[in-house]
């Protein structure tokens, strides 16, 4: 099925947003061309679109995605799937700071490093980096899994909630509170069973699993007597 | 939010125009006001003011207040100076002025005109032009497209910290080293407890603007003996806040990030030339095809960019 075009350039950002969302409707794939790293290409999109992005984004790629296979050819700017409750985003190169930021649910895959805070106050979902992700990475993330190939920047995991950060490779260095764990076999496994869709389980990884070493209330408890506990 | 830029060319050229396309890309990240700093073609003697006073009624009177000062001080103007005016109550002005007896006694006089008029920068190669409003605006007044030089910084302010006035727009001029400009994107937590230090050790600050202190605080550490490089290095640790600022000189630019990482910088460096901004769309109006681009996005980093002997040192 052949793909409908459309051209960013230099053209206002909500003019072309009204374009790719006309053109998700069609049910054909969408390429975007000539991006040229711009902001909020990409944002809301529903579910079943295929959409390609060619080049390089810039910030909010991909942000509060219900559903839509995205793909970035090069490198995305901050905040890339900010808010995505579902969905899978692959990034060809590198992610800017804050890549799944808020997500609530779905995948990032990016095949390149990526910038501070990955994961920052992350809901949900997988963040799946090839290369090292940067400083403060898993930044208060609530829940979902951070999962790094290329090793991990400074203060690693600092105010993490109930997410958890894998590395594979170096840790510069871990942030306050955490913990670090050898993972069991069946956590690596539940790890695996994520990377197998991308082709990326190896079993010759030393991982690395972060979790908080913080005393965490999480407010799913309606157990008015766990409030008094604090 | 605030948004920086910076542009190194090979030799003289519309570095002007390239700023101004590095500031309008970000635009949205500071409307209130713009500002540029375009190092021309370096004078031998003499140097160049660019200044502002603000008041059009009393322009005369203080134009000629400031010129007697300049003689005080063993200068002169060598050229008629040029006003540039609008609608606002403020004016901006630009000056050839031969060598003062002594740089910084003659700013330090200069500067007890501030509140009337005020030097912006004084510079060899350096202009400094600001004002409030956006890129496109700032630049059609003051005729920034048309300026060629080397290398320049450039700055789109989001006023957080303090009031939307004309001097208090980037970028700042480190008084009384001629030539040294600052822009900043960020914010100084620890700005009043450095600004009493520094006004009881005798320097003055003409803004409310939290990114002044970057300037005169640099102008301490310059007086200190430090290098820039040394500076930007002792800044990461000594200024609290989350900050990245942009540094430039004749020999060219430096920049300095702050322990947080909080705020950005891309770098497109081709063939000895150079474009760095807050966004990375912005340096895409510099060069549109897609080509590598360094991420500044860690902690505490800083480096230089020379013009000309390009070398980074980080």
């Amino acid at each position: 099925m052949s793909a409908v075009v459309i051209d960013v350039g230099d053209r206002p950002i909500r003019e072309v947003h009204q374009d790719i969302m006309a053109a998700c409707e069609t049910g054909q794939p969408v390429r975007v061309v000539n991006a040229l790293s711009r902001h909020n290409l990409g944002i809301g999109l529903p579910p079943g679109v295929d959409i390609s992005f060619d080049g390089s984004v810039g910030y909010f790629c991909g942000g509060l995605n219900t559903g839509a296979r995205i793909r970035i050819e090069r490198n995305c700017g901050w905040a890339l799937g900010e808010g995505m409750a579902s969905g899978h985003i692959e990034v060809g190169g590198r992610a800017g700071m804050s890549c799944g930021a808020a997500m609530i649910g779905g995948t990032i895959h990016v095949k390149g490093d990526a910038g501070p805070r990955v994961g920052a106050a992350m809901k949900g979902g997988n963040i799946i980096v090839e290369g090292k992700i940067g400083y403060q990475s898993g930044f208060m993330a609530h829940s979902g899994k951070i999962i790094a190939l290329g090793g991990a920047g400074d203060s690693c995991a600092d105010a993490l909630w109930q997410g958890e950060v894998w590395v594979a490779g170096d840790v510069d260095s871990v942030g306050v509170d955490v913990q670090l764990l050898e993972p069991t076999a069946e956590q690596v496994a539940e790890v695996d069973a994520i990377l197998e869709p991308l082709g990326l389980v190896d079993s010759s990884r030393n991982w690395r699993r972060m979790i908080s070493g913080q005393r965490l209330w999480y407010f799913e408890s309606r157990d008015a007597t766990a409030w008094l506990m604090i | 939010m605030c948004g920086i830029a910076g542009r190194i060319l090979n030799a003289p050229g519309r570095v002007g125009q390239d700023l101004v396309e590095l500031m309008e890309a970000q635009k949205h990240r500071g409307a209130d006001s713009t500002g540029f700093a375009v190092y021309g073609v370096p004078r031998e003697t003499g140097f160049v003011l660019r200044g502002m006073g603000f008041d059009k009624a009393s322009m005369d009177a203080d134009l000629e207040n400031f010129a007697q000062v300049l003689r005080d001080h063993g200068s002169d103007l060598l050229a008629e100076p040029r006003i540039v005016t609008d609608s606002h109550r403020h004016y901006c002005f630009r000056m050839e002025i031969s060598d003062p007896d002594d740089m910084t006694a003659w700013v330090a006089d200069a500067d007890d005109l501030s509140g009337r008029i005020e030097i912006q920068s004084c510079g060899r190669s350096l202009e400094i032009i600001k004002d409030v409003g956006g890129a496109r605006a700032v630049a059609d007044k003051h005729g920034v497209r048309d300026m060629i030089g080397t290398h320049g910084l450039g700055h789109a302010r989001l006023a957080t910290e303090s009031s939307v006035l004309p001097n208090a727009s980037h970028p700042f001029w480190a008084r009384p080293f001629s030539d040294v400009a600052i822009v900043h994107n960020g914010q100084i937590t620890d700005y009043f407890t450095w600004r009493d230090r520094l006004t009881r050790a005798g320097y003055r600050f003409l803004t409310e603007n939290d990114s002044e202190l970057i300037a005169v605080w640099v102008s301490d550490q310059m007086k200190a003996g430090l290098t820039i490089e040394q500076a930007l290095k002792k800044s990461i640790t000594s200024i609290d806040g989350v900050f990245t600022y942009m540094i430039a000189r004749p020999e060219g630019i430096g920049f300095a990030k702050d322990r947080f990482a909080m705020k950005p910088l891309v770098v497109i460096d081709r063939n000895g030339e150079l474009a760095a901004a807050t966004e990375e769309q912005a340096v895409r109006r510099v060069y549109r095809d897609e080509g590598d681009v360094i991420n500044f996005d860690g902690p505490a980093m800083y480096g230089i960019w020379g013009v000309g002997n390009r070398r980074v040192a980080a």
